[in-house]
Parts: C-alpha cells; structure tokens; sequence
C-alpha cells in the first residue's frame, strides 16, 4: 500500500474536510480490518516499544486521504505526524467520542490510548474506535499513563487530552499546529483556572507559583498539568518521557531547558468538565498535584542552587549569627 | 497629618497592654533612613509597657540615629554600612532577653492599639503571631509574585489556613521559645523561619490585622514587578521550601503513593 500522509497541512486546518466522517469511516473500515495489513506492518515498531502488560489491542493507519490543495509529503505509512496521548480510567462515557475528535485533529495521527485499572469496557470500546491500547490491569496512577504512552508515540508531535473530556477537534487542531507551524516546542492550554477572587483553589496556586520561581510569570496560571497541551518530539526528548508523569516537573524541566513554552489557546477545561473538576478537589488528588510542584522545585535547587538563582547579594549574613 | 493625630489621642486613652505577672514583652525596629517616620514608631511603641526596645539602624546616613537617642531607654544598634534586608531582625532578636518580641519596621507608624494583639497572642500561648494580610489583598489574579510565593508556602507546609500571612511582613512577635527553637540567626530569611517555625510544631496563628499592603512606603528598590526586593524575598521562599525538604523529603506530606513510576521504566525497556 503505497498511501500518502501530511508532514504539514497549513490549509488542512480544513478540519471540516476531514469531519466528513462517513467516509473517513469508511475508509477506516477498508483500510483497517483486524487482519489488514497495516496491523502487520505496525507489529515490527511497536512491539520493541511496547511492554507486555499494555499490548496494543488493534492499530490503524492514519485515517481520511488528503485532499486536493495541500502539500503532500510522503512519509512511511507505518508513522504518523501526530501521536495523540489519552490516558484512560473508566471512560466509557466519552472515550468513543474522545478518540473520534482526536483522529480528527490531523490527517497523519495515530491515536494511543493507555487504558489503566478500566473495568468498564473502555479499554475494548477504545479498541473498536481504531485506538492503539495500551492495556494495564491495574490503575497507573495520576499522569503515568501520559509518560507511558508518550514513549510508545511515534509522532513528531504529541497532543495530550484525557479520557473524560470531550474536546472538539477543532480546538485541539490549534496546538498541534503551534508545534507544527510555529516551531513551538510546548503548546500549553492557555488557561489559568478561576483567578477572579480572592482566595483560589490550592492546584491553581501551586502552578502560578510554580511559574514565578521558573522566571515566568507570564505564563500565570498555565501549566502542563492541564490538558490539553501538545509537545515536539524534540520536547519530549529534552525532557524525558518519564518526566511528564508529573506534570509539573515536566513543566519545569521543559522551562528550564529553553525550550519554547507557550499557551496558544484558552479551553476552559474546568467548565467543560464538572464532574472531574468536583473529583480533583478530593483532598488526596490536590495533594499529590501540590507536591508534584514541589517535586519540580526540588528538581531545580538541585539543577539552579538553593535559591534558585534568585539571590541575595546584599545580606550580609555573617551579622545574623 | 490631622488623621494621625487623632488616632493617637484616642490610643492615649486606651488602657495600656496587661501582660501575665512576670511576662516581659521587647519590639525591634529596623531602620533604614527612616528620620520622618521612626519617631512616629516609637512613639506608638512607648505606649505599650514594652521592656526593652531596640533599634537596630541599618547603613542610615540621615538622622535616624538622633531621633532613636531622644527616646529613653532605647537600644540602638548601628551599622554604618548597609546589613541587607532583614538581617536587623536577627540582630535585634540575639540582643532582647524578653519572653515575647515585637518586629516592627521604622518606615511606617502602626497604632499601639494594633499592635497589642500580637503580644497579646503570645502571650497566650501562641510562639509566632503574624499579621494576618488577607483583607487588604487585592483578587488572586492581581497578587503580586511575592505574594503568590507567600501563600504557597504555607500550602506547602501543610498551612493553607495562614492565606498569605508571612514573618516577610511586620507587624509580627515572637516567643523566647520560638527564637531559641529556630535560632535567631534564622531570622535574616523570614519565609526560612516561618518555614522552621512551622515544620518543629511551633504554634503559628494571625493574631492581628494591619493594612501593609497599600501602606508600605514606596521605594526604589521596591517599585515594579519584577524588582530587586521581590527577586530577593521570591529567593527567601526557595530557601525556605529547601531548609525544610532537607528534613521533610522533597515532596514535604505530600507523599505520591499512588503512582506506579516504576511501570514507565519496564515500559521504556520493553
């Protein structure tokens, strides 16, 4: 099979093109039977990269032909552009949806879902919606799945979303773009959670803290702690995978290391979700994300010193004894 | 000028700081070129039974000195070169002998009637009284860096309670037991005290509330966002979470028990 995919579609935002779903369903169909081909020619990549505890359940090749105006390039059919990330829990709800948006982000993209401790059928009905699964019997824990399945990514851009959240494809498109197009490096969600009173939730005081110390107040309230936010590969590398199974720490990490760190665009991700939202004020969860910062502090008195570059030049501390 | 008279006729007629029997209370004040407004201070602090009073003047080439000398029994400590910011406090606390110490500056005066609860709360008990800033800050998203800093140590200490209430901020007072608990030395990096303070179980509280937040005389060195105090209190705060994670691990209590790490290592192995 001698099929074409995008290294770049700067008109191919025409996300409308490919939201002609029939027939990139079709097509997913006659392209991606359990048996096909492609699933075959994927095996060789992806076992040295899997381990055996989350095996992929199925694989399929980028969806939707490109249409007439754009820039093709070929590129070998077994790799995607785009790798978008989801790790999942339980999502039966929205995964089917969840996955269908992200196949819809970019012609070339491969959609890997890390399903952990799901005992509702997600990790099957990810499965049937064309998603690579990573399987885990057991809950990973917070974030783990983002670092595990950026390592089985093969895209030069990574997207991160989650399982629970539907965000439509068109307001995903803008941050594999940023990376794509603009050379950006991190793709941050530009939202800094409700800041508008006088007093805020403990997470949202954690990042913009966290920013401050990284010499970045600009950034607010913005962090990779939030979804969704996409990353190059070169991010990734920088940065190590493992690291982005806390997030903040993979915030600093990618901050310090001069990588180009930018919100693109606001997705009130606290609106959208409710339920989550209610979920992560359980005090354990809150937490573990503050400590997560202070994790990410630590890393940096270790790269940046005891004060973290921020020094006290005229104290003269002798006089304190 | 007129409003400040007033407020301290009435203070005069407030009856004066009851301390418990054989409870002795200091104030430091650090000065720094504060000639207009020192005599101010210490005026307020003359109206609370104080027992010893130091001034520690730090680099004051004006007449801070003179006026500090016109009041009775204060004990002025001078340094002819500027000793940095906050160093005075460790000064200050190393030479009173009290059981409970003030911290004022002597750029701003603060009414001896707000002042008296922080002593009073010491004197109940409580080893670091801090001033409680909260109803003068403006929405989160207005915070200042320093302040954001603030906050998030005491959430990081397991202290989301004390908002941004910080021994950074004056007026506050001390325990003999907290100064000998932390060391008076530790004093020189504020967030670092309040940050031993809190981690060796010493009892922190607000015990009174005074506006520095639009108060605090503008400076220089303390104008903009991004100056060279705020760069020096932000570094404050790093050495505090530091000094404790030393002790406490990097993550403080906030253990991450749930996550399988180990799971993306064999990941990346096979």
């Amino acid at each position: 099979m001698d099929r074409v995919a995008f290294v770049r579609s700067r008109f191919a935002t025409s996300g409308r093109k490919r939201q002609a779903r029939p027939t990139s369903q079709g097509m997913r169909r006659r392209l991606n039977p359990r048996s096909g081909q492609a699933n075959i020619r994927r095996s060789k990549r992806t076992s040295a990269a899997l381990p055996a505890a989350g095996r992929f359940k199925s694989a399929r090749p980028a969806p939707s032909r490109p249409a007439g105006s754009e820039v093709r390039v070929k590129r070998p059919d077994s790799v995607p552009l785009v790798s978008v990330i989801i790790p999942v829990m339980n999502e039966r709800r929205t995964i089917r949806r969840v996955i269908r948006e992200a196949f819809a982000v970019h012609p070339s993209v491969e959609v890997i879902v890390v399903a952990n401790g799901s005992k509702d059928g997600s990790a099957r009905i990810a499965s049937q919606a064309g998603a690579r699964v990573m399987e885990y019997g057991a809950p990973l824990g917070h974030d783990v799945g983002r670092a595990i399945g950026a390592q089985a990514a093969r895209g030069e851009v990574l997207l991160f979303i989650d399982g629970d959240m539907v965000i439509p494809a068109g307001q995903l498109r803008p941050f594999v773009q940023a990376v794509i197009r603009d050379g950006i490096d991190v793709a941050l969600n530009d939202y800094s959670g409700p800041t508008a009173k006088p007093d805020v939730h403990s997470v949202v005081l954690a990042k913009h803290a966290l920013n401050v110390l990284l010499e970045r107040p600009d950034l607010e309230g913005t962090s990779l702690t939030a979804i969704p936010h996409a990353l190059s590969r070169f991010a990734v590398e920088t940065i190590g995978a493992e690291a982005l199974a806390v997030p903040p720490l993979a915030h600093a990490k990618a901050v310090q290391s001069g990588l180009r760190v930018v919100p693109v665009r606001r997705i009130n991700v606290g609106k959208l979700n409710p339920p989550r939202i209610a979920r992560e004020r359980v005090k354990p969860l809150e937490n573990i994300i503050v400590g997560d910062h202070l994790e990410a502090l630590d890393w940096m008195i270790n790269r940046r010193g005891t004060r973290c570059g921020f020094e006290d030049r005229y104290r003269k501390r002798h006089y304190a004894r | 000028m007129q409003s400040r008279r007033k407020a301290r006729s009435s203070d005069a007629k407030q009856p004066g700081l009851v301390l418990p029997a054989g409870c002795r209370a200091a104030a430091v004040v650090m000065a720094y070129n504060e000639e207009r407004t020192l005599p101010l201070v210490l005026e307020e602090l003359a109206k609370l039974s104080l027992e010893e009073i130091v001034v520690v003047l730090n680099g004051c080439t004006d007449g801070s000195f003179r006026e500090a000398r016109s009041f009775p029994g204060v004990t002025i400590v001078h340094y002819a070169d500027k000793i940095g910011h906050d160093v005075g406090r460790a000064v200050g606390a190393r030479m009173c002998t009290s059981d409970i110490v003030l911290f004022v500056d002597g750029d701003f005066r603060i009414a001896a009637e707000k002042l008296k609860p922080f002593i009073a709360a010491v004197a109940r008990g409580t080893d670091v009284a801090l001033n409680d800033i909260s109803p003068y800050l403006p929405l989160f998203r207005d915070w200042d860096d320093v302040t954001r800093l603030k906050a998030f140590l005491n959430l990081s200490l397991g202290r989301p309670d004390l908002h941004a209430s910080s021994l950074t901020s004056v007026p506050h007072a001390l325990s003999r037991r907290a100064i000998e608990r932390i060391g008076s030395a530790l004093l020189a990096v504020p967030p670092k005290a309040q940050a031993a303070a809190i981690a060796d179980g010493l009892i922190v509280r607000t015990a009174g509330s005074v506006n520095v937040v639009t108060a605090n005389r503008m400076r220089n060195d303390n104008v903009g966002r991004d100056n060279e105090v705020a760069r020096l209190i932000v570094g404050d705060h790093v050495e505090a979470l530091k000094h404790v994670m030393d002790k406490g691990g990097a993550r403080l209590s906030k253990a991450d028990t749930s996550r399988r790490r180990e799971a993306i290592a064999r990941s990346r192995q096979l």
